[in-house]
């Protein structure tokens, strides 16, 4: 029991702590911080949970970490943290960690503990009989957006230069790859123009698809605390199928039937060309108008193509939720704002249609000028950690390689494989194959051996018991590494125990362009290892088995390096000094010296580390505050669209439709499902479902059911209700209230047990350009099952 | 004794609401208030758990827009679990069939 005085140090210090956020004096003195840090060092590193890259210091107290605090000079959270992040320390000593190998040969028999060299020699060999049989087709890597960008990049290394497989993909393909595929066709480049540097300049929010105040609740604070020291001047639009925490802080709230906000969007678009609300000159010097595959089009033909889409329209097809004035008020608020920042996340991403969401939402920007200046952008929100460092910009996906180059474009094949030295034509000119399809490719037992790192698919993927299947199948060897045993540890033949945050260095790269590093504070528990370590050392086991000095080439330069710094930092300097150089995602200048010496990190572009350590580029393509665009300027205007991808220099306003989601309500089938998280909880809570008091909050999925559809059918409060689709069943206690549209149930998707795992039911239908899947939207029977039932919260 | 500091914020016109709600609650301890809709406090639970569903308690107050962290401490917690002792495990963690895994 903590000492009486000690315990008020703490207290004192953590009142201070707080009301310094806020400017506020309090009569306790100084002194208190210092005596309640005493013995405890504090250890600076980015927060491991959502996309925000809020930074913390992990307290550390005679070895043991034992607290937390926000780093106050971070340009991200401002020194704020929320709920998940206030908890994952529990996660580095919980007593479920995985420590040691462990391996099974058939998936129906135990696991055993094996030796470090006994685990590596497996992976090589079981890989290289693979590889043996099918070449690069027969192998592949699944990763995530919560592994380091030197995890990300060292993978998809030795795949493609040493495997010659571009079957490299990654859980962000589930979330942001929409978002990808809208920045890339609406503006030439992907991630954001601005940053969250916009949002204390913004006269009117625009949140779409984000329940912004649970799923990224740091940022939320700044956009509310915006809201309300303005509560005039500022407006907040909410557009969202359900009620949510973000809603509380809307003006408006406009709630219509899943599925149809591409119809809003343009009726939006509509007005603004009709009330003539468009910035006439921005269109001119900068946008040009593009229909069906790229075709080019015209802003008459745009005006012609949005006639349909009248407000009143638009109302009538979202479902008669709102009323057309309202579309009118929101496109003037829009429009006529000095600055306006648009957010959105899985509710546009995780839609079949979810690449024209992102373009709608790009298209209102561009009609409006409401982009470049600041307090104005188009800020799609990132879910994990490092989807944008890792995934997005170090080639962790099937079709780009590091430094956002096409593998399609044998230039960039060529400078990559230069910058790797290895032989021109070692990396393959197809793209691999996008997740769903190598999902698919499991169960067709194409894929031989498939490495999955950091993330679980046999619960995340949509429709999941269908690809279940596949990872069941004995012909097909799987490598986990993880922290924890998960649902897809248990398909597994080797289970690799990984470091976890603060014990291993590298760099998360964030929502905003920013890359911000973490180094190592304590040791990991037993024998975890960090994964760079790990493909060094499998790798170099391959190029032996397959007699390949071209892998023993992808990793020479990380030979020898002690793993919890040097390795980590040779990886880095080698990704970003030869594969960012000179590229639109350029982060040369942001070494790890430089990196250290920072409360934050560097936005990229960032050629040099005098640029760098100012933190980098807010605004992309403003000459002045890029040195891209002044550096690739062609004409005397301020603004420099370079983005590779399109090659006018112009921002595109697309021509698209609305279109249905791939299954609507009908007769049989006749509620919306859609899903989402909640503040607590992570993901597959593989991780926050481990942590007791997160998981005391909310032990398992509910379904929230509308008040006038529970009573139509009979379902009060805690009822246990059965929601089936085609594809499965659930049984979940209820959640009665206002928050989904009527005609819609939502549920959380981060339980594990199978009466609950809402991925059962969730269709594997996907976006045709991005091959994200749609999440958010399929059909549903709902009906109770029974009164409240006593329930176990499941854990693997 | 996990020990957080935080800033609990809500509409100004709201504040004296969340001031009474969070003068009900034995565990919070309130240090200032501010005219733009900030109160810092102290929490203080028995147990991470406790802290933890206070927290949610009073994110889900209608008049609170925002509960946000900025310090937290529990050493006596990690001190307990670096000794052996187990994790507070209130549903205990099984398989559908009732084994443990």
């Amino acid at each position: 029991m903590m000492a009486q005085t000690r315990r008020e140090f703490i207290r004192k210090a953590a009142a201070l702590s707080a009301a310094s956020y806020v400017g506020m004096n309090l009569p306790l003195g100084p002194i208190n911080l210092v005596l309640a840090d005493d013995g405890v060092t504090w250890h600076r590193g980015s927060c491991r949970l959502c996309g925000v890259g809020c930074r913390v210091e992990l307290g550390v107290k005679d070895g043991v970490p034992m607290g937390l605090r926000g780093v106050t000079e971070s340009r991200t959270n401002f020194g704020y943290l929320c709920m998940k992040g206030m908890h994952f320390w529990k996660c580095m000593r919980h007593p479920d960690r995985l420590v040691k190998p462990l391996y099974r040969a058939r998936k129906t028999d135990k696991f055993k503990e094996v030796s470090w060299d006994e685990a590596l020699d497996i992976a090589a060999t079981r890989f290289a009989e693979a590889h043996k049989a099918g070449g690069g087709a027969a192998v592949a890597y699944y990763g995530s957006g919560q592994a380091l960008t030197e995890e990300t990049y060292l993978f998809q290394k030795v795949m493609r230069g040493g495997l010659q497989s571009n079957n490299v993909e990654g859980n962000p393909r589930l979330c942001m790859a929409s978002a990808v595929g809208g920045y890339m066709s609406s503006f030439g480049a992907d991630e954001p123009i601005g940053g969250y540097a916009d949002l204390e300049k913004a006269h009117c929010f625009f949140i779409v698809g984000s329940n912004t105040a649970e799923a990224h609740p740091v940022l939320f604070r700044r956009i509310m605390r915006r809201k309300l020291d303005n509560p005039d001047t500022v407006k907040v639009i909410n557009v969202d199928p359900r009620v949510s925490q973000t809603s509380r802080i809307a003006d408006m709230h406009l709630q219509f039937k899943p599925g149809t906000d591409l119809s809003l969007l343009n009726a939006m678009a509509h007005v603004i060309i009709a009330e003539k609300l468009y910035d006439a000159e921005f269109l001119k010097n900068y946008a040009t108008f593009r229909k069906g595959k790229g075709e080019a089009a015209t802003f008459v033909e745009l005006q012609a193509h949005l006639a349909k889409y009248t407000p009143e329209e638009a109302a009538r097809t979202c479902g008669g939720t709102f009323k057309p004035e309202d579309i009118r008020t929101a496109a003037r608020w829009f429009a006529g704002s000095k600055g306006t920042v648009s957010l959105w996340t899985m509710g546009l991403n995780q839609r079949k249609q979810g690449v024209w969401a992102n373009n709608m939402m790009h298209n209102l920007h561009i009609l409006t000028g409401q982009l470049m200046k600041d307090g104005a952008d188009s800020l799609s929100l990132t879910g994990q950690p490092n989807a944008c460092g890792g995934v997005r910009e170090g080639g962790g996906l099937c079709h780009i390689l590091p430094g956002h180059r096409p593998i399609e474009a044998e230039p960039m094949r060529r400078q990559v494989e230069a910058a790797w030295g290895i032989p021109a034509g070692r990396i393959p000119a197809e793209p691999g194959l996008h997740t769903m399809a190598m999902f698919s490719a499991l169960n067709e037992g194409k894929i031989k051996a498939i490495w999955i790192n950091c993330t679980s698919p046999a619960q995340s993927l949509p429709n999941c018991t269908l690809y279940n299947k596949g990872l069941d199948r004995e012909d097909v060897f799987i490598v986990c590494t993880d922290i924890f045993p998960t649902l897809t540890t248990e398909k597994a033949n080797l289970v690799l125990p990984a470091s976890f945050h603060f014990e291993k260095t590298g760099v998360y790269g964030c929502t905003e362009r920013r890359s911000q590093l973490t180094k190592k504070a304590i040791d990991s528990p037993g024998e975890a290892r960090p994964e760079v370590w790990m493909i060094r050392e499998w790798a170099a086991r391959l190029a032996k088995k397959l007699n390949d000095p071209v892998i023993a080439q992808c990793i020479k330069p990380f030979v020898g390096l002690e793993e919890g710094y040097a390795l980590p930092q040779a990886i880095w300097d080698e990704y970003s000094r030869k594969l960012t150089a000179g590229r639109d995602s350029d982060l040369s200048g942001a070494t790890y010296a430089v990196l250290e010496q920072m409360a934050d990190g560097v936005q990229w572009p960032a050629p040099t580390a005098e640029y760098a350590l100012t933190g980098g580029t807010v605004k992309k393509f403003v000459k002045g505050r890029d040195p891209l665009a002044t550096k690739l300027s062609k004409n005397d205007l301020p603004y420099q669209f370079y983005g590779a991808a399109h090659e006018d220099r112009t921002l595109w306003v697309w021509l698209r439709d609305q279109a249905n989601p791939e299954e609507i309500p009908d007769a049989e089938y006749p509620f919306y499902l859609s899903t989402g998280r909640i503040i607590d909880h992570w993901h597959t809570m593989s991780m926050t479902g481990r942590v007791p008091e997160l998981l005391r909050a909310n032990p398992y999925a509910f379904v929230e059911v509308n008040p006038r559809d529970a009573a139509r059918l009979g379902i009060k409060p805690g009822d246990m209700v059965e929601v089936r689709s085609r594809r499965g069943v659930n049984l979940l206690p209820a959640k009665v209230y206002e928050g989904p549209v009527e005609g819609m149930v939502f549920v959380y998707w981060h339980d594990q047990h199978p009466d609950r795992m809402i991925n059962k039911l969730t269709k594997d239908a996907f976006d045709p350009g991005s091959k994200e899947p749609e999440f958010k939207i399929c059909a549903v029977q709902v009906k109770r099952a029974s009164g409240p039932q006593p329930l176990q919260p499941f854990i693997v | 004794m996990p020990i957080s500091g935080v800033v609990i914020t809500s509409r100004p016109t709201d504040k004296a609401e969340v001031l009474r709600a969070l003068a009900a609650i034995a565990e919070v301890e309130v240090f200032g208030d501010d005219a733009q809709g900030n109160v810092v406090a102290v929490l203080e639970t028995v147990s991470s758990e406790e802290m933890e569903k206070l927290i949610d308690r009073i994110s889900k107050n209608p008049f609170v827009l925002h509960v946000g962290l900025t310090y937290l401490n529990t050493e006596d917690e990690a001190e307990r679990m670096a000794r052996g002792e187990p994790l507070a495990r209130p549903f205990g963690f099984r398989r559908p069939t009732g084994e443990e895994p």
